[in-house]
C-alpha cells in the first residue's frame, strides 16, 4: 500500500523541453499506429503507389514501341497524385478522429503544454505519411523497373529528384490536412475542404472560361502539387519556385491558424 | 491541494461558472455537489487546462497544471468515460498515456490490474460496457501515481461491487494524503464517502463546509411533536422565535430547536406529548435546501424549499 510519504512530490529532475516533446512525439507515435485506420490509409497509399508502379512497368514491358532507356521513376511520378490521397486521409483522420470520439479531452489532458503537443503531431503525423509516401515511391520505381528491366532504366540521381518532389508534395499536402483538421475539427468538413483545394477547384475552376478563375486556380496547392509532380498544369505563369512557394504558403497558413485554434480555444468546444 | 480563485467561465451570454472560489484540501475526499447544468463539469475541465477560464484560474500545489512536465505525475483525472478512442485497445490507450509522461509500460499492467481490468486489455474500447471504460478511465487517472485526483460522477456505469469498490479507493487514496475531488449528483453516494463538501449551483459557490456543517447548517436542527394542544405549543414556541409548520392537526416540525426546549414549553403548558423526535437531515434534503434556488431547470410541479444559501456556510 502506497502511503503518504510515497505520494511527495516526484523529487527527479524536471524533463527539459526536447526530452518532454521526445515523449510526446513518441506517444504520438503509439497513438497513430494503434489504430485501425492508419493501417488502412497506409495500405490504400502502398496498393496505389506500387500498383501503379507495376501496371507502369508491364506497359512498358508489353509495348510494341518499347521506351528503351526511360526512367522508372516516370511511374512513382504519376502514382503519387492518387497516392497522395490517401497519406492526406491518413494525416487529416488521425487529426480529427480525436475530435469526433471526444479522445482529444484525455489527450490534452495528459498533455497540457499545446504548442507542445502541437509540434510533436505535425512532427509525428506530417512525418511519418512523408516518410511512408517516399518509401512507397521507392519500392513503386523500383518494382516498375523489375517489370520491364531490359527497357526502363532507374538512374540514381532521377530518383533522388522524383522521390525528394513526392515528398515535398506529401508534407505540404499532409500539413495543409492536419492544420485544417485542427481548424475545423471535422472529419467531413476537412475532407471536403482538402479535397476542393488539392482537387477539385484546381480542375474546376479553369474550365468556367474566366480568367479570374484561372488566376485563383492558379494559386491553389493542388494546382502547384500536379505541377511539380508532372511538370504539367495548363498555366503557363507557374514555376517550379512558384509552385514551391505557393505549397508552403497554404501549409504554413494552415497550420498556424490550426495551432491557434488549438491553443487558444477549449479542448473540444 | 487544489486552489481555485474567481474562476469564471462564459459561453456568450451564458455563464456557466462565475466567480467561483474554493480549496481542495490533501487527506480529503472532496465532494462537489450541484444540480445538473451547475458547472462542476466545466469547472474540473478549467482545473485541468481543457477549457480556457473566461477569468480566475486554478492552481495545482500553487501553479497551473501546464506549467508541469509530467502532468500525469501531478493531477489524475476521470472526466467522461466516453472520451477514448474507440478503436484503441484499452492498453494502448494507457501506454499513449503512459508514453506521454515517461511513466514505464509496467505501470501500466499494475493499474490494469488495480482497476480489475486486466483480462480485458487487450479488447477494443468499443466493446467496453459503461463500467469498463469507468474503470479504464480511472486506471489512466492512477497512473502516473499523482498526488491530486479529481473524479467526474465516478459510480456511473457500476455494478454494486464496483460501486463499493471506488468508495474503498477514494478513501484509500485520501488517506494517503492525496487530494481528491469527486463530484456526482447522487447525494447519498457523497454522504457515505466525501469528508467535505463544494456545493455549486448556477456556477456559483453555494456552500463549502464539511459534510457536519452542511448537514447541520439548515437552520439547525429540527424536532418533529405531536401533542392535543399543538396551537398553544406552537404559540410559545413561536414567541421563542422558533418558526413552527403544521404538517398534521396535532403535529408540527419545529426549525432551529432540540427536543429539549420543545418537551419543557409542552410540559410548562401542561400539554401531553405522544411524538417527540429530532429529525435527522439527509444530505439530499440538505442538497435541496442549499441548491433550491439556484436550479436551472425545475420540473413543472417540483416544490423546492428555498432556505438561505449562507446557513450552511
Amino acid at each position: 500500500m502506497t502511503t503518504r510519504a510515497d505520494v511527495a512530490p516526484s523529487p527527479g529532475t524536471t524533463p527539459t523541453r526536447a526530452r518532454v516533446l521526445a515523449r510526446t512525439c513518441r506517444a504520438e507515435w503509439t497513438r497513430l499506429w494503434t489504430v485501425r485506420t492508419t493501417w488502412w490509409f497506409a495500405a490504400a497509399a502502398a496498393v496505389a503507389m506500387v500498383g501503379l508502379g507495376l501496371v507502369a512497368g508491364s506497359d512498358a514491358a508489353g509495348n510494341p514501341d518499347p521506351p528503351y532507356g526511360e526512367p522508372a521513376w516516370v511511374a512513382p511520378a504519376i502514382a503519387s497524385l492518387p497516392t497522395q490521397f490517401a497519406l492526406l486521409g491518413l494525416a487529416l483522420v488521425a487529426v480529427t478522429s480525436e475530435y469526433a470520439t471526444s479522445a482529444i479531452v484525455p489527450t490534452l489532458q495528459w498533455a497540457p503544454r499545446r504548442s507542445t503537443f502541437f509540434a510533436a503531431r505535425v512532427l509525428v503525423v506530417v512525418g511519418t505519411a512523408t516518410g511512408l509516401g517516399a518509401l512507397l515511391a521507392v519500392v513503386s520505381g523500383i518494382a516498375a523497373h523489375a517489370m520491364a528491366s531490359d527497357i526502363l532504366v532507374l538512374p540514381v540521381d532521377d530518383g533522388l529528384s522524383v522521390v525528394g518532389t513526392s515528398a515535398f508534395v506529401f508534407a505540404a499536402g499532409c500539413a495543409l490536412a492536419v492544420g485544417l483538421g485542427l481548424v475545423l475539427r471535422s472529419t467531413a468538413g476537412a475532407l471536403v475542404a482538402v479535397f476542393l483545394l488539392i482537387l477539385l477547384l484546381p480542375l474546376l475552376l479553369p474550365q468556367f472560361g474566366y480568367r479570374w478563375m484561372t488566376e485563383v486556380a492558379e494559386v491553389l496547392p493542388g494546382t502547384s502539387a500536379v505541377f511539380l509532380l508532372t511538370g504539367e498544369s495548363g498555366a503557363e505563369s507557374i514555376t517550379e519556385t512558384s509552385a514551391v512557394v505557393t505549397m508552403l504558403v497554404w501549409a504554413a497558413g494552415a497550420l498556424t491558424l490550426g495551432w491557434l485554434r488549438l491553443v487558444r480555444d477549449d479542448a473540444d468546444r | 491541494m487544489i486552489e481555485v480563485r474567481g474562476l469564471t467561465k462564459r459561453y456568450g451570454d451564458v455563464t456557466a461558472v462565475d466567480d467561483l472560489t474554493f480549496d481542495v484540501r490533501e487527506g480529503l475526499v472532496t465532494g462537489f455537489l450541484g444540480p445538473n447544468g451547475a458547472g462542476k463539469s466545466t469547472t474540473m475541465r478549467m482545473v485541468l487546462g481543457l477549457d480556457r477560464p473566461t477569468a480566475g484560474r486554478a492552481l495545482l500545489h500553487g501553479r497551473p497544471l501546464t506549467s508541469y512536465a509530467e502532468p500525469l505525475r501531478e493531477v489524475g483525472a476521470l472526466l467522461d468515460p466516453g472520451s477514448m478512442h474507440p478503436g484503441r485497445t484499452g492498453r494502448n490507450h494507457l501506454r499513449v498515456a503512459a508514453r506521454t509522461n515517461g511513466v514505464p509500460d509496467e505501470r501500466v499492467d499494475e493499474v490494469l490490474e488495480q482497476v480489475g481490468m486486466a483480462s480485458a486489455a487487450r479488447r477494443r474500447i468499443r466493446t467496453y460496457s459503461l463500467g469498463m471504460r469507468q474503470r479504464l478511465g480511472i486506471a489512466a487517472a492512477l497512473l502516473g501515481d499523482p498526488r491530486v485526483l479529481l473524479f467526474d460522477e465516478p459510480v456511473n456505469g457500476l455494478d454494486l461491487d464496483g460501486v463499493r469498490w471506488i468508495r474503498g479507493l477514494l478513501r484509500s487514496l485520501a488517506d494517503e494524503g492525496r487530494t481528491v475531488l469527486v463530484s456526482s449528483h447522487l447525494m447519498s453516494e457523497m454522504q457515505q464517502t466525501a469528508d467535505r463538501l463544494v456545493v455549486i449551483g448556477r456556477g456559483r459557490l453555494v456552500a463549502d463546509a464539511t459534510m457536519e456543517e452542511v448537514l447541520a447548517g439548515l437552520g439547525g436542527r429540527q424536532v418533529r411533536v405531536r401533542t392535543t394542544g399543538l396551537d398553544l405549543l406552537a404559540c410559545r414556541l413561536r414567541a421563542r422565535g422558533r418558526v413552527v409548520r403544521q404538517v398534521d392537526e396535532q403535529e408540527a416540525v419545529v426549525d432551529g430547536s432540540d427536543a429539549r426546549e420543545v418537551g419543557d414549553a409542552a410540559h410548562h403548558l401542561g400539554l401531553a406529548v405522544h411524538h417527540l423526535s429530532e429529525v435527522e437531515q439527509s444530505l439530499e434534503q440538505a442538497f435541496l435546501e442549499l441548491t433550491g434556488d439556484a436550479v436551472e431547470h425545475h420540473g413543472g410541479t417540483e416544490a423546492v424549499s428555498r432556505t438561505s444559501v449562507e446557513a450552511a456556510r
